[in-house]
């Protein structure tokens, strides 16, 4: 096989893992917690949607970037707002927000521009810059794949590691895991349960509008409508199959972004790309039912013993 | 008691409508703010829908699918299981329903195809619910991720057989064979897009009531959904009661998905999910879960749909703008704090009352 073939498509496996594994670590924050993340999709859209307005009226990616990250931790609040000071249902309250998210950035888009698509035409907003790592750029092989990649591709790397570390090394990250357990008992100890929540919340928002940003600052250069097309619900998927480990569900977006790949190569030959595109939700939904078993028999054992 | 029960049914009336008159009102203002003739927006908003005899029919051709979805929401609903595969199983049900049509036509009697056609409908919306059903009940996984992914799946799989074994080589557009034009579901209403279906649907809807309401199989369900471990401790089968409810549910939306395709269309187009899964949510919970509701809050979203739909075509506002007024209702039904000192007031003056009478009597 062509060795340029299959740096092009270590390539592109990177490059589109990239904003699943933002989602999946924007899910892993909230299950840590003991919440259901549904709502990736709509803090993404949020953030792909801003990042390219205030990119384009201040003319700094910079500036862009950090709004879209606003914009994805207000989604967040909002679903904490909803659920815990106006006691939604926590399903429920995702599922309006991803409908009102889904017309509302359109609505946005239109309202500011007049256009209802896409916002090529009508803003002129800048993409976050490609990095060229000096000594790794010559290598053969691995350099074309590793090297000259968005920022934010390796800032999901390094977002990954972060969030490991602050979820298992730190005090407020225990503090988390203990809401996560068992809400109960860590308020009975002076954790309070709602701020635990709000951090979680706004963390999980934070990821997930630089998700939104590397789709329109990055992926692309402009926010089309329904960009972001499902990716949060993979990043959930990829979060439940290894129990909300942001290091597992990084390698987990990385399978869904190599399947990706896989089907974007063969839609160019003549082979059926819907079938492989099924591929990773089977496997997820095989690897979910597998763990699921394997946690049950061991809380049964747990309980008997 | 009885009394604050009476003030409790009331009062979620009066919040759902309360909910919808809110999120309207944002709408409006919304609209009012973007558009250069905001008075003539909101007119056609408002009252288009109701301006001309095509237009009402809109509204009822709008309701169709989003009966079935919904009636299948308030299975799942009714369990306490969020088992959002409605969206999925449409696409299937549209999808094999049009395989099946396709490859009988002209070999069986029109009457005999529509039967099977639609009974295909019911078993692929059944099958597509059964899995995340199973996937919760025996090995415990999560039935919303599941049926999230179960979702993307059946696109996926309608999208490969589409293209790959029913697409008609000589249309312009990704569409398949035709069926028998004599299988196309006849409009009942002139001059409308209103066609058969609605009156399936609305068979559907007492199917659904009945069961829900005068069978035992309804009432478990309910004891099930509002308290498992109760359910379980007088005797009711509560795994297979839950996997049945989904399993039903599945149906409805599949046969959704069937009449769908058959009352709009002549050949199987649908490349996209459609976005009548997750309506049925909302529609059921506009209901309270009650599939007799159902006819009503569809017809609440299918007039907001319709209006918008309205307001796009006369002026150049994008319809999507629905979809924060569905929000925005959704979000205030389902907060409990929303008008919840309201209803504690109301409840406490009720009951003051009827402590002065008894003591005035004593």
């Amino acid at each position: 096989m062509n060795i340029r073939l299959i740096t092009s498509f270590g390539f592109s496996v990177l490059r589109l893992s990239t904003p699943l594994i933002f989602a999946a670590l924007s899910a892993a924050v909230c299950q840590k917690a003991g919440l259901f993340n549904m709502a990736a999709e709509s803090m993404m859209l949020w953030g792909a949607l801003i990042g390219v307005i205030v990119s384009g009226a201040t003319h700094s990616a910079l500036i862009g970037f950090l709004a879209a990250v606003l914009a994805g931790a207000v989604t967040g609040v909002l679903i904490w707002v909803a659920t815990v000071k106006g006691k939604a249902d926590l399903m429920l309250a995702q599922i309006a927000i991803n409908l009102a998210s889904s017309g509302g950035t359109i609505f946005l888009l239109f309202a500011l521009t007049g256009e209802k698509s896409n916002s090529a035409v009508a803003i002129k907003s800048l993409a976050l810059p490609k990095i060229a790592i000096p000594g790794l750029k010559s290598v053969p092989v691995i350099g074309p794949i590793l090297s000259g990649h968005n920022i934010l591709t390796y800032g999901a790397i390094v977002a990954a590691i972060l969030l490991s570390i602050f979820i298992r090394r730190t005090k407020t990250g225990l503090h988390i895991r203990a809401v996560g357990e068992n809400p109960h008992a860590a308020e009975s100890v002076g954790i309070s349960v709602p701020r635990i929540y709000l951090l979680a919340w706004t963390l999980s928002g934070i990821l997930g509008g630089i998700g939104g940003a590397f789709m329109s600052m990055g992926y692309l250069t402009s926010f089309t409508k329904d960009m972001v097309a499902g990716r949060g619900y993979i990043g959930l998927s990829a979060s439940s199959m290894v129990g909300g480990s942001p290091i597992g569900a990084m390698f987990c977006a990385l399978i869904f972004g190599v399947a990706d790949a896989v089907s974007n190569q063969l839609q160019l030959t003549n082979a059926p790309a819907d079938l492989v595109l099924m591929l990773p939700y089977i496997v997820t939904i095989v690897v979910l039912v597998v763990i699921s078993v394997i946690n049950y028999n061991r809380a049964n054992r747990k309980a008997k013993a | 008691m009885n009394n604050a029960k009476k003030i409790e049914t009331w009062f979620d009336l009066v919040r759902i409508l309360v909910a919808v008159l809110v999120a309207y009102a944002i709408a409006l203002v919304i609209l009012a703010l973007i558009s250069d003739d905001p008075l003539y927006v909101i007119q056609q908003f408002i009252v288009g829908p109701f301006s001309s005899f095509r237009r009402f029919g809109n509204i009822l051709s709008t309701m169709i699918p989003i009966i079935f979805t919904g009636i299948c929401m308030c299975f799942v609903y009714a369990i306490n299981k969020f088992n959002l595969v409605g969206e999925g199983a449409v696409n299937l049900g549209g999808c094999l329903s049009a395989c099946v049509a396709i490859a009988l036509s002209n070999k069986v009697p029109a009457w005999l195809l529509l039967i099977i056609v639609l009974v295909v409908g019911c078993l692929a919306g059944m099958a597509a619910s059964l899995i995340p059903a199973l996937a919760d009940q025996i090995f415990h996984a999560d039935v919303c991720v599941v049926s999230l992914m179960m979702n993307y799946i059946l696109l996926y799989l309608t999208n490969y057989i589409l293209k790959y074994r029913i697409k008609d080589p000589g249309s312009s557009i990704t569409a398949s064979y035709k069926w028998a034009p004599a299988l196309k579901f006849r409009n009942i209403i002139p001059k409308t897009s209103v066609h058969a279906g609605l009156i399936v649907a609305l068979i559907c809807v007492v199917l659904a009531a009945v069961l829900f309401y005068k069978m035992s199989f309804g009432f478990k369900m309910r004891i099930v959904g509002l308290n498992p471990v109760f359910a379980k401790y007088i005797g009711i089968p509560v795994v297979s009661t839950i996997i049945l409810a989904q399993v039903i549910g599945g149906a409805f939306a599949g046969l959704g998905g069937t009449v769908q395709v058959l009352g709009m269309f002549s050949s199987y187009q649908w490349t996209a999910l459609t976005g009548y899964g997750f309506d049925g949510l909302m529609i059921a919970v506009l209901a309270r879960k009650n599939p007799a509701l159902v006819p009503l809050s569809a017809f609440l979203i299918a007039y907001i749909r319709t209006g918008a739909d309205i307001v796009s075509r006369t002026t150049d506002i994008p319809p999507e703008f629905v979809s924060i007024i569905q929000g925005i209702i959704i979000v205030l039904v389902a907060a409990e704090m929303f008008l919840s000192g309201f209803k504690r007031r109301l409840i406490f003056n009720s009951a003051k009352k009827a402590l002065a009478e008894k003591e005035g009597k004593a």
